[in-house]
């Protein structure tokens, strides 16, 4: 047992950036106990938010001072900036998240940066800065408490069941038994492939973080609108016309697919579904694996049949555009990304079906604000609407020339500034072995990949091949890796193996296959062409104005929780302190309105970079309870507590801890309290059972001729100032009166 | 937190021992299986009346109720939680029976790749001992009903169960198999349940605890052995099985369906795929349960080592390319060499024993043991290369056939057991699942290693309880109001004590709504009493009694009003009553009761002054009592005393008999002595019971 310092009071800081449409990644930051017992050690939280890939401002001071970072969803808008606060903002902290966030996150990214990098000259990250970014981020389980060491010591973190999106995080952090939550894009319903969330499980939080955004919003019952879903998509399908849902990465497409799974499978459906990203049959591989993130009916199918819901019969998984352009025509469902219609196959898509009456394109997330999507979800939707048409044109002519020009010039000099650092690196020290890239240096660093020497045997031999036999940049001479092959030798000398005399063909593809540990190995093929493919190219860009003839429906499947029932959640969970960030100010204002009145006194809605003060005014200190005391204390059971009444002497042990002892005087009276709660339906029932008539009258309880019994104020409402239930008992002088009483003292505890 | 003692005692003792000592800091362990023996692994544990009970297997060298742990040396219906490492026969194979068969009411835990494999093991066990074991202890039906009583943890999720948390850390025994963490009010005990700290193909080593755990119980499967480095074994593996099938022969490998098979089958595949000569060697393996498990193998990579989930990526490992299932031995083409698989492990029953008869003759063939034997089982002689074995059908046959024993299993070995322990240093080490020989050896050797740290080693057998004495340290924390200054030591803390499960906090009531989900409440009570006297009376006869009465008046009525001690209300309601109003405390209580009886008393003083004519009625009353009394105390002085004529008593004594006029006094008697004697006594009577009239 440490000692712990007798005061602490943590103060934190919250600090959130962004528009209030769109928001990205939580970075709540801890700064450690300052030295010394008796200062006060400061617990400071910080959430930034931004949008997407506008982020600039707001992190760049932040991110140096940020200690940890939990990321909570998978998608973009969660974790979007990490790989740029990595790489350009000196962030450095260690990342949390589950193991489906940090793969399925992984795959978004890439998505995303595949998509943008066909239309545009995407230069804020490199998928190596993703790859990066990602590698060291600690994968937890939920409910596993993570004990931060060093500079966040004795802080606890944990994640918890979301809902929303697969792995999707509520984190709860803890230090000295004071609770910080962080739920933002919580689902409480119950999904095909998800549970809902646990966060109503969380009692009296100090603080607790979550969003406005579905504030205002109402949705429909999930089976009324699975239905009109499939109707909308059947009424298109039989008119002879094509669905394009836009979609997410590898989030809420999830539930898509599910639907349409089950809808097919029942229906025996011959319409082809296909779901087309960058690295579609990557998400759904891992998708399959984690099936313990996933709904309980799911693992109960599972463990009863072995039947994985993710099996895909009906959806085909697409990685490129013109596997679907070789599908027979006719009648088709798409999912394909990104949501947004910005850029990503569905943009592409969107233009080619968008001025045909038959079609129908099915949003199922609101747009981001300034987006295509968003354009499209107004109402009435635009007659027409301007697109820009990008592609990717490999460079010819004088462009070429200059191009490699630039590219031999940049070489030499990086050449030249390698060779030196080289040689005063080999001159300090006397290392043998071979110089190692940047992506060696990386891969070295990865714990799982460093012991497995084959691993990185490979992994040079693929950076060999797609370097195209250049040398590494980094390296003072041309080499080829050299391998170290030991024979083995029997009684009649080297040991053959027959397969090394047997010719066979080169395959690119499988000996990419081997390569382990590098998370850019885990591409779909198409992806790894898009990588390998060195040919310089540039970016060409037409605007044009396309009709929207087609049909528009938008429809909630973006799994939050709507405006009711976060308000009743909220007022389960009833914090000391509330925060609300992401919403519109109307959504936003909305709620604090509503909780201010129900749910506790201190809500906040801090502006972006407004900084806000959370600091919890709750003191505390440690004793140990001495057993001379303990053995004269008497607990009574109420609930999953149990309570006594002490008074005591402090003392201190051996150790310098404060202890309570028994008191040598008697102890001094003290305030009666009445400890439980009272309701009048079930005191009603124990009145009746104890043989006294009761009836309701009036709000009140009548017991017996005489004797009535009221509660006023409201005990349901915990955080408000009415927290204390009031009862009155009236009634004359008679023996009833005592008897009834009684009967209600018993129904409390008074220590 | 220090254990101060333990003994060794049987179970039965130490209840009646403890009896009266329940709720102590004694943490009992008792193995229930696997203490001293392999098989069967079920342990007890209790502490502060919370009661965990880790695996619950069979003996696979019994049968019926005799493969069982020893439950009957418990009270099932008193534990709280079972954990279930592995989905091994020895640990998880009686859970059925547990569940549906005992008073067990408490809640299952396994990992999710465990529950899936269990299902499918133990219905394939229940079809398999069918036809050998009459005694069924459980049907496929009680399969199906365990499936839904089971909950699922995954790795290092943390639980908590009626004040027990625990976790589990990676075992890297089989897939899913875990090493459970309890902490009951902040006593940790490990259990490994079979763990294994190497790497091998497929599973990632076993985890070291972030914590040091007060007590390790451990598996000491492998005593003080040591295993070869893995590639030593995988080669004498390959090696023996390519010279056998390269002669010709034929390899049996007899292996449990699940778990080390999957490593060996990863091994021959990748042996076959590197050696082309051999492709046309036929690998079988002969279990369709392994088949139907490899979708739980597909599924919960992430269990696996990241070299496993690597390959994922590309493609399925685990779909083989040279190996193919066998369904039975009728669908078996014996023609030249092959190589099969085949369960059970132990060669008991079943394809791997009808394999073995057919093969055992031939000195060509061969048979590699895979993994550890169990003592008692045909596998373990064959080991010892006898001359002769007695086949299934009673016959006996010579041994030919070759025998290599070439340890897979992956359980720990000494190198990693002490490694293991000398990082985790756990105070208390005690040793299960191993034979009492390997045991033995490994406590030696552990108590010599750990002789300068005070670490004590217990090896108890089956039904031994290990007791332990832990004085918990009870920490509180203060919080709250109460909490805003930090007391000096001599102050008085008066508050609050709050326990949820194990941890305490300090409160001041005011506190208790804020930091639990407990409400306190404000009786308010009412109360009214007839009273019609003047008001004044009472205020002057309660300001006799108490201290403090202030008067006021009713702020909205307009009565007058009186604060008796601050605390209780009294006010006029109307000229006939009057209301006593107070908030329910004791004190308030008592003050309200006796301004109560003083309200009632001033009503009857009052009551006599104004009713005049009540003493005629009371002298008549008077005088009916003083008759009464007479008359007892003449009985109680002659015995025999009757009411006569003319109200006149006859008083008969000895059988004379006296007359006695009660309004003059007079004696009518024959006997003189008695008429003086009954005139005297009543005269006395007379003269203590009625007043002396003034006039004498």
């Amino acid at each position: 047992m440490k000692t712990p310092s007798p005061t602490w009071s943590p103060s934190t800081a919250l600090t959130s950036s962004s528009t209030a449409v769109g928001t990205t990644t939580l970075i709540p930051l801890f700064w450690s106990p300052s030295p010394g017992p008796t200062t006060p050690p400061p617990f400071y939280l910080r959430n930034v938010y931004h949008f997407k890939f506008l982020l600039k401002r707001a992190l760049t001071w932040v991110a140096p001072t940020v200690d940890a970072v939990l990321l909570s969803h998978s998608d973009t808008l969660h974790l979007g900036a990490l790989p740029y606060a990595m790489k350009k903002l000196g962030l450095s902290a260690p990342v949390f998240a589950t193991e489906p966030v940090y793969r399925l996150g992984l795959l978004t990214m890439y998505d995303q940066y595949l998509s943008r990098k066909q239309v545009s000259e995407f230069d804020l990250f490199t998928l190596d800065d993703i790859d990066s970014a990602f590698q060291n981020i600690t994968r937890l389980t939920y409910s596993q408490n993570y004990h931060i060491s060093g500079k966040g010591e004795g802080i606890v973190i944990a994640p918890h069941v979301a809902g929303h999106l697969l792995g999707g995080t509520v984190w709860k952090i803890t230090k000295d038994g004071e609770d910080v939550i962080y739920a933002v894009d919580f689902n409480h319903r119950k999904e095909r492939h998800l549970n809902g969330t646990v966060l109503e499980s969380f009692v009296r939080p100090a603080v607790l973080i979550t969003d406005a955004y579905n504030a205002l919003n109402n949705q429909p019952s999930r089976r009324q609108r699975d239905q009109e879903f499939l109707d909308a998509i059947m009424k298109t399908l039989r008119a002879d016309g094509n669905v394009l849902l836009p979609v997410d990465t590898a989030g809420r497409v999830l539930e898509l697919i599910l639907i349409l799974e089950q809808f097919w499978e029942q229906h025996k459906l011959a319409y082809p579904i296909f779901f087309l990203t960058y690295v579609s049959s990557s998400t759904i591989d891992y998708v399959k694996s984690f099936l313990e993130w996933m709904s309980d009916s799911i693992a109960k199918s599972f463990e009863h049949t072995r039947d994985n819901a993710f099996l895909l019969r009906h959806v085909k998984l697409l990685i490129n555009k013109s596997d679907l352009e070789s599908v027979p025509d006719g009648p088709k469902v798409v999912l394909a990304s990104m949501g947004s219609l910005e850029a990503g196959f569905s943009h592409d898509i969107f233009v080619e079906w968008v001025s045909d009456t038959k079609n129908l394109i099915l949003f199922s997330e609101r747009g981001q604000f300034g987006t295509l999507a968003r354009m499209l979800q107004a109402d009435p939707p635009p007659k027409a609407v301007k697109v820009t048409m990008s592609k990717r044109v490999p460079l010819v002519g004088e462009e070429l020339a200059a191009y490699e020009e630039e590219q031999n010039r940049i070489k030499k000099e990086e050449a030249l500034k390698a060779s030196l650092i080289k040689e005063e690196e080999s001159k300090a020290s006397l290392r043998t072995e071979l110089p190692v890239n940047d992506q060696m240096v990386l891969d070295a660093n990865n714990t799982h990949s460093s012991s497995n020497a084959i691993g990185q045997r490979s992994e040079a031999f693929r950076d060999v091949l797609i370097d195209g036999f250049l040398p590494p940049s980094t390296s003072v001479a041309p080499m080829f890796p050299f391998y170290d092959c030991s024979s083995e030798w029997d009684d009649f000398g080297e040991v053959i193996n027959p397969d090394d005399y047997v010719t066979k063909d080169v395959n690119m593809d499988q000996m990419l296959m081997p390569v382990d540990g590098d998370l850019a190995g885990k591409l779909d093929e198409g992806s790894v062409s898009l990588i390998l493919d060195t040919t310089p190219s540039k970016v060409v860009s037409t605007e044009l104005t396309v009709q929207v003839k087609c049909s528009l429906i938008y429809m909630d499947f973006e799994g939050r929780s709507d405006g009711r029932s976060i308000k009743s959640i909220l007022a389960h969970v009833a914090p000391l302190k509330l925060v609300l960030v992401h919403g519109s100010a109307e959504a936003t204002e909305h709620l604090k309105q509503h909780c201010l009145q129900h749910v506790c006194p201190h809500v906040y809605a801090p502006q972006i970079e407004e900084t806000i003060d959370v600091t919890s005014d709750l003191c505390a200190y440690k004793v140990q309870l001495s057993e001379k005391l303990m053995s004269n204390v008497l607990f009574k059971k109420l609930g999953e507590y149990e309570i006594a009444w002490i008074d005591a002497e402090v003392g201190k042990t051996e150790n310098g801890m404060l202890s309570l002892l028994p008191l040598s005087s008697p102890a001094p009276p003290h305030k009666t309290v009445l400890v439980g709660d009272i309701k009048m339906a079930d005191f009603k029932q124990f009145l009746a059972s104890k043989g006294v008539q009761v009836e309701f009258a009036g709000g009140a309880l009548r017991c017996g001729e005489y004797v009535t019994l009221r509660k006023v104020g409201d005990a349901s409402q915990k955080g408000g100032s009415a927290a204390i239930q009031q009862i009155i008992l009236e009634g004359p002088l008679t023996e009833e009166y005592y008897k009834i009483r009684e009967y209600l003292y018993s129904q409390f505890y008074a220590p | 937190m220090a254990s101060t003692g333990q003994s060794l005692t049987s179970l039965k003792k130490r209840e009646a021992a403890t009896a009266n000592n329940r709720d102590g800091d004694q943490l009992i362990i008792t193995p229930l299986g696997a203490g001293n023996e392999v098989g069967r692994s079920c342990v007890y544990m209790s502490y502060k009346g919370k009661t965990v009970l880790f695996d619950c297997g069979i003996h696979p060298a019994y049968s019926g109720m005799a493969a069982l742990p020893y439950f009957d040396e418990i009270d099932p219906s008193t534990i709280d939680v079972l954990l279930i490492t592995h989905f091994h026969l020895d640990h998880a194979a009686s859970l059925p029976y547990f569940l549906e068969k005992t008073t067990f009411k408490g809640r299952v835990f396994m990992t999710h790749a465990t529950k899936a494999i269990y299902k499918l093991l133990l219905s394939d066990y229940v079809k398999v001992s069918k036809v050998s074991v009459e005694d069924m202890l459980f049907t496929e039906q009680d399969i199906n009903n365990s499936m839904e009583r089971i909950e699922v943890i995954d790795f290092h999720q943390t639980l908590e169960v009626n004040g027990i948390r625990f976790w589990c850390y990676t075992a890297g025994h089989v897939l899913g198999a875990a090493m459970f963490m309890v902490d009951i009010a902040g006593v940790r005990v490990l259990y490994t349940g079979d763990y294994s700290r190497e790497e091998d193909r497929h599973l990632r080593a076993a985890e070291l605890p972030q914590f040091s755990p007060d007590i390790c119980i451990i598996e000491s499967t492998y005593g003080v052995q040591l295993h070869q480095p893995r590639h030593i074994r995988e080669k004498r593996f390959t090696d023996a099985i390519h010279s056998t099938v390269s002669q010709g022969g034929r390899v049996l490998i007899p292996a449990f369906a699940l778990g080390r098979a999957q490593e060996l089958l990863l091994i021959l595949e990748e042996y076959w795929s590197n050696h082309r000569e051999l492709e046309n060697v036929p690998i079988y393996y002969a279990s369709p349960l392994a088949k139907r498990c490899m979708a739980v193998y597909q599924t919960y990579i992430n269990s696996m080592n990241e070299r496993i989930r690597s390959q994922y990526a590309n493609s399925n490992p685990f779909e083989f390319k040279h190996i193919s299932p066998l369904k039975s031995i009728e669908n078996f083409n014996d023609v030249g060499p092959s190589v099969v698989m085949a369960s059970p492990g132990s060669l008991q029953s079943g394809l791997s024993r009808q394999l073995f008869d057919r093969w055992c003759s031939d000195k060509k063939n061969a048979c590699v043991i895979p993994g550890y034997v169990i003592e008692g089982t045909p596998a373990k002689t064959i080991i010892n290369e006898p001359k002769e074995v007695t086949l299934t059908n009673g016959l006996t046959a010579p041994l030919n056939m070759q025998v290599h024993y070439i340890s897979f299993s992956a359980h720990a070995d000494y190198a990693q057991t002490s490694t293991f322990l000398k990082e985790l240093m756990p105070p208390n080490i005690i040793l299960v699942h191993g034979e009492a020989n390997e045991m033995g050896r490994l406590k030696q050797k552990l108590v010599s290693l750990f002789a300068d740290r005070n670490t004590k080693i217990i090896t108890p057998k089956n039904c031994q309880s290990v007791e332990m004495y832990f004085t918990s340290e009870k920490m509180a924390k203060t919080i709250g109001k109460l909490a805003e200054k930090v007391p000096e030591v001599g102050e008085t803390v008066s508050g609050l004590l709050v326990k949820k499960g194990f941890t305490y906090q300090i409160m001041a009531p005011d506190d208790l709504r804020v930091f639990s989900q407990l409400s306190t409440a404000n009786v308010t009570q009412r109360i009214t009493v007839p009273y019609s006297g003047a008001f004044a009376v009472i205020k002057h006869r309660l300001k006799q009694i108490y201290e403090s009465v202030e008067s006021s008046t009713d702020e909205e009525s307009g009565v007058p009003t009186l604060r008796v001690h601050g605390q209780v209300t009294v006010k006029q309601e109307s000229e006939n009553h009057i209301s006593l109003h107070w908030t329910a405390d004791p004190i308030s209580d008592m003050v309200s009761d006796s301004i109560v009886a003083l309200v009632l008393n001033a009503n009857r003083e009052m009551s006599k002054v104004v009713v005049e004519s009540e003493p005629v009625g009371s002298e008549e009353e008077d005088a009916r009592k003083a008759e009464k009394i007479v008359h007892a105390l003449l009985v109680s002085l002659f015995g025999d005393v009757k009411f006569g004529e003319n109200g006149k008593l006859v008083i008969s004594v000895d059988g004379n008999i006296a007359h006695l006029d009660k309004q003059s006094g007079d004696v009518e008697s024959e006997n003189e002595g008695l008429k003086e004697r009954v005139r005297m006594a009543f005269q006395r009577i007379r003269s203590a019971v009625k007043p002396i009239p003034l006039s004498a």
